[in-house]
């Protein structure tokens, strides 16, 4: 992959030189501590060590969306924003979320239209002792690509970035990304589908899951959650909007239908029904891994229900 | 192919209310769509909601025809408007049933309540090319007489021979029909299969109906004899998107809505907790 060493400071000018064509997005820590996705001006502003607590996933797909308006017997789709936006700063968990989601979405229009519209510039992490990201073949999806003093190009997009900071480029080679990126903290283990399997009448499930308080947590900070439900509402001006929100598999009426049949009425199921989607995948995506080992979920699950340990337990481990 | 959200639009054409509660509604569609027997779309009022309803129809086209429960919020408010009121339609969704492998066969159906309704655009597909299939039997219960849909029709089918109709009902107060062609009990419809003649190992079975009557007649129907790779049923479940993306409708990891929601029982037996 080509790559090119960089002066000090010329993270500031890239950030510049982005400045009028874009919004610039990166991970910043507010004065209350939370990590966000907010407009930055200078590389200092960025939080090295926090992933943002709401991951990117929100900007391809927003927690509250139009899919159409309907006025008389008018269909529209909302007008999309035509201001590419550049989220910089990246870790590589976060881009390989994004992958991921890239499969799920890849016949969405309104996923599409903004993640045509998106520059992603990654930059390393430091794990902590939360992280479990499973070992990659593959690079993560990204134009530029920052680690320490060496920049890494991922796209022609990212390639045309550079043209105006030439000069500041140095030793460019055909160098492989860092081994950290995609050698990952944890294995999956390889037979977890005939243990997933084989766990379904045991205790683990009923245990964890009983602790569950139904918040929704998981799911809205998970950057590879996607359930969405469908709505419609009436706006002011006449017109009814047909809304794509955030849903959550842990909630009661998730599998519910008319005449109250439940087909996932207890928590226990609800659990192994967001451990199944997490590790294994559905559809098409089955064998996929959607867990990107990030963290996050156990970090801001508020009774402690943490999916590495039920991974952990699975395989033989101690009960979470 | 990019999804559509948005629907064709439609207007109600006409909404036959011989059965309380549970109408037949004809719908006309602004641009043709295709909807195969076992195949569902996704009904919007516009301003309420959306809900998935099977075809009750073959072939659609530029109608499509469904019958419809009123069943909560979505279905309330369909069942306050009237003829010409607008609506839409996204669809179709799903795999329907592979009508390849009922030809040079005998047809069982089997159909619990509004289960009838898919099984009906099935009767219709096969009952026009009527040459490719052998017997056609359809088992049929209801509550009671006044809930058996599209009664007419299926008796007019069993008069002219066309068919074999067996009906049971949960309760009435007397018997109130038999003739040769189709008969009615007292029971729940799997009674009916009990001293049913017909050829299981040359036979090809639909299934439709509540999620209860799939626990025992699937089953029961592979007892006889019937190969689970040739014994077919739809699965309901909380759909929305139809295509796989939503994951309400997941069960076994399987996407009930794109991936069915007609599956076999050999499939089934392979998919913990689909019935
Ligand atoms: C493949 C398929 C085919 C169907 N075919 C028919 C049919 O031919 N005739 C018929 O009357 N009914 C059919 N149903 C059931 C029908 O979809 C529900 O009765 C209907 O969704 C109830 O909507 P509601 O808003 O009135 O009920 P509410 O209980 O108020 O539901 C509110 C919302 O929940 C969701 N929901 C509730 N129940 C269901 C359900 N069973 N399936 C999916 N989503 C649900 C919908 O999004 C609905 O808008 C079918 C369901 C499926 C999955
Ligand atoms: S660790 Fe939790 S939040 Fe992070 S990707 Fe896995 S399931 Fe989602
Ligand atoms: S964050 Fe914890 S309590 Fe909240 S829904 Fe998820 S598992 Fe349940
Ligand atoms: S209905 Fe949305 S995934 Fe099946």
């Amino acid at each position: 992959m080509r790559s090119w060493a960089f002066q000090a400071g010329f993270e500031d000018r890239l950030l510049q030189s982005l400045r009028g064509d874009y919004r610039v997005l990166a991970p910043v820590r507010g004065t209350d501590g939370v990590v966000r996705l907010q407009p930055v001006r200078s590389w200092a502003e960025l939080s090295p060590a926090g992933l943002p607590l709401i991951p990117l996933k929100k900007v391809v797909f927003p927690p509250h969306d139009v899919l159409w308006t309907l006025m008389e017997y008018e269909y529209r789709e909302p007008a999309p924003s035509s201001v590419p936006v550049a989220l910089v700063g990246i870790a590589p968990c976060d881009l390989y979320a994004l992958a991921y989601l890239d499969l799920v979405f890849a016949d969405d229009p309104h996923y599409q239209r903004r993640r045509q519209n998106l520059l992603l510039i990654g930059s390393n992490c430091r794990p902590t002792p939360e992280c479990f990201c499973p070992p990659r073949r593959e690079p993560p999806p990204f134009d530029l690509f920052l680690a320490a003093d060496r920049l890494w190009v991922g796209s022609a997009w990212g390639a045309g970035l550079l043209t105006a900071l030439q000069a500041e480029l140095s030793s460019p080679g055909d160098l492989p990304l860092p081994a950290e990126i995609t050698d990952g903290q944890q294995q999956v283990p390889e037979n977890l589908e005939q243990l997933f399997t084989a766990s379904a009448g045991l205790p683990l499930w009923r245990e964890v899951g009983e602790r569950c308080v139904s918040c929704g947590a998981c799911s809205a900070v998970c950057p590879t959650c996607y359930c969405y439900e469908m709505s419609d509402e009436a706006l002011p001006d006449g017109r009814v909007a047909r809304r794509r929100e955030w849903d959550n598999c842990f909630f009661r009426n998730h599998a519910l239908v008319a005449g109250g049949q439940n087909f996932r009425p207890t928590r226990a199921e609800r659990l192994r029904f967001r451990f199944e989607h997490k590790m294994l995948g559905f559809g098409a995506l089955r064998g996929i891994s959607a867990c990107v080992g990030c963290g996050r979920c156990a970090r801001a699950c508020p009774v402690d229900i943490d999916i590495s340990a039920v991974l952990a337990a699975l395989a033989g481990g101690n009960k979470p | 192919m990019m999804v559509a959200f948005q629907p064709v639009p439609a207007v109600i054409e006409a909404i036959d209310k011989k059965v309380a509660d549970n109408h037949l509604f004809t719908f006309r569609l602004s641009e043709s769509i295709s909807v195969a027997p076992g195949q569902f779309v996704e009904l919007s009022i516009p301003g309420v909601g959306a809900f998935p309803v099977s075809t009750a129809a073959h072939p659609g086209g530029a109608t499509f025809q469904a019958c419809i429960r009123r069943a909560g919020r979505v279905t309330a408010a369909l069942y306050r408007l009237d003829e010409g009121a607008n609506v839409g339609i996204r669809g179709p969704f799903g795999q329907g049933f592979p009508l390849a492998a009922f030809a040079g066969r005998d047809v069982l159906l089997v159909a619990g309540g509004l289960g009838m309704a898919p099984l009906r655009a099935l009767l219709q597909a096969l009952l026009g090319e009527r040459g490719r299939v052998g017997e056609i039997i359809l088992l049929y219960g209801s509550r009671e007489p006044d809930a058996i849909l599209f009664r007419d029709e299926l008796e007019g089918l069993a008069a002219a021979g066309t068919i074999k109709v067996r009906y049971s009902v949960d309760f009435a107060t007397e018997l109130p029909w038999s003739t040769d062609a189709y008969v009615c009990r007292i029971g729940l419809v799997t009674e009916l299969l009990r001293d049913l003649r017909f050829a299981p190992a040359q036979t090809v079975a639909a299934v439709c109906g509540p999620p209860s009557l799939y626990g025992c007649v699937l089953e029961d129907l592979a007892r006889l004899g019937i190969d689970p790779e040739r014994i077919y049923a739809t699965l309901e479940r909380r759909m929305q998107c139809g295509v796989g993306q939503c994951c309400h409708c997941v069960t076994a990891g399987v996407f009930v809505c794109s991936q069915g929601p007609v599956f076999s029982l050999a499939e089934l037996r392979r998919l913990p907790g689909s019935i």
